[in-house]
């Protein structure tokens, strides 16, 4: 029996995966998604958009002299960095080097989430991101 | 007696040739300058030697000598253009028709790179200034390239800046999310990204056509472009320009750990830079 069910294995997750488009080693885990999505829209949406559709003009620097919250979806650049990179972000905030003031624009959530809930944020960002973009990021990510 | 002034007829021919041997190539080493031709390039060499890119071929300056180093085998519409420095000293050249090549001066040839590139029509390379294996090649309309294994395989990793790129420059400044900034000189002035590619910006509002851009690797934030001749210098890493007083039209530019900071002008002739603001001739 638990030959059936390892051969199963073995031949159908892959054709699922290959039939749904996406490859297997670089599809986010689908648990820790709904998880993710859920933490976004409570800590990131009001800055990154609902849709992770980013500021508007977030390319260039606002009024205050601050770059602008930036997209997380395929638009955006966050598919750029490893998931290192992202947690390093996610966790310790960021400011642009460049920034006319000396706040943090993207806060610091290491206090307010997990280790855990950050890595689930980082896995339903991927599913924001063309299969090509998932493909260069697993490769920055190694 | 008519053997005596034969013996002697002799005698000075060989001396002659004997002299002329001994005195042309050390007159052809000590006078660089008289090549006169315009330098398209310049960068220095993992032992020092300041490395001059000219129509009439690469040449290796070290004090007042000038040795020639011949060029890869190219088709004859190939064009060496830029020439980069690696971390670890290597020297690459590149230019269209040409690709990417590499030189090693343990047996003085170059090795072509050019295996995994779409195509040998690179406009610009940069050479990571703390990864010796990391790469970049512009490829016009195809796009920015990065190897990181010393030109064995090329990724496209960016479309790179709006403009075409005419100079191309990989910085430690601090502060970048990966490990450092590319600068890219264009028809439109001074692109800037971080060298995860998360998006081109002007660096401060210098315009024009830039052909020249080096950077001061003891403060990187000392960015440096020529914007049709004029030498310009930013101190906040490109954030703000001031234009800078040179002996001529510069052509190319660069950081040699011997003579600091040069310029090349248009003559052909080179200038170091002195901490006065003085320029002086690089070699007599």
């Amino acid at each position: 029996m638990n030959k059936w069910i390892g051969l199963l294995i073995l031949f159908v997750v892959p054709a699922v995966a290959i039939a749904s488009g996406r490859s297997a080693s670089t599809d986010p885990a689908p648990a820790n998604v709904a998880q993710g999505q859920q933490i976004y829209q409570q800590y990131c949406a009001a800055c990154h958009g609902q849709q992770a559709e980013g500021a508007a003009n977030w390319n260039k620097p606002d009024e205050k002299g601050e770059m602008p919250p930036p997209p997380h979806d395929e638009t955006g650049h966050t598919w750029r960095h490893s998931d290192a990179m992202l947690f390093k972000m996610i966790a310790k905030g960021w400011r642009h080097p460049f920034n006319k003031t000396d706040r943090l624009t993207m806060p610091a959530f290491e206090d307010a989430l997990t280790e855990q809930e950050i890595q689930s944020v980082i896995e339903y960002l991927k599913t924001l991101w063309t299969d090509e973009q998932r493909t260069y990021q697993a490769t920055e990510s190694q | 007696m008519n053997a005596f002034i034969y013996r002697l007829k002799s005698a000075l021919s060989c001396f002659v040739l004997v002299a002329l041997a001994a005195v042309i190539p050390a007159l052809a080493q000590a006078q660089p300058e008289l090549d006169g031709q315009p330098v398209k390039a310049l960068t220095s060499s993992s032992s020092g030697a300041l490395l001059v890119l000219r129509d009439s071929g690469l040449f290796a300056i070290d004090g007042n000598a000038a040795t020639e180093i011949p060029l890869p085998p190219s088709d004859s519409g190939a064009q060496p253009t830029s020439l980069a420095k690696g971390a670890d000293g290597t020297t690459y050249l590149a230019g269209p028709g040409l690709g990417v090549w590499r030189y090693n001066s343990g047996n003085e040839s170059w090795q072509s790179l050019n295996n995994t590139l779409p195509d040998l029509e690179v406009t610009a390379i940069a050479a990571h200034a703390t990864q010796p294996e990391t790469v970049y090649a512009y490829l016009g309309e195809k796009g920015m390239f990065r190897s990181r294994d010393g030109g064995a395989e090329w990724a496209k990793v960016d479309a790179g800046p709006q403009e075409p790129v005419q100079a191309f420059l990989h910085s430690d400044m601090p502060g970048s999310m990966e490990s450092g900034w590319l600068f890219a000189g264009t028809t439109r002035g001074v692109a800037r990204s971080m060298d995860c590619f998360c998006f081109w910006g002007d660096a401060g509002d210098l315009r024009g056509t830039v052909s020249a851009i080096s950077y001061d690797p003891a403060a990187p934030e000392n960015v440096y472009a020529v914007v049709e001749g004029q030498l310009h210098h930013s101190t906040d890493g490109g954030e703000t320009w001031a234009s800078v007083k040179t002996p001529g039209t510069v052509t190319a530019l660069t950081f040699s750990p011997v003579k600091g900071f040069v310029t090349a002008v248009e003559g052909g002739n080179l200038f170091a830079h002195g901490d006065g603001g003085e320029w002086t001739p690089v070699y007599e």
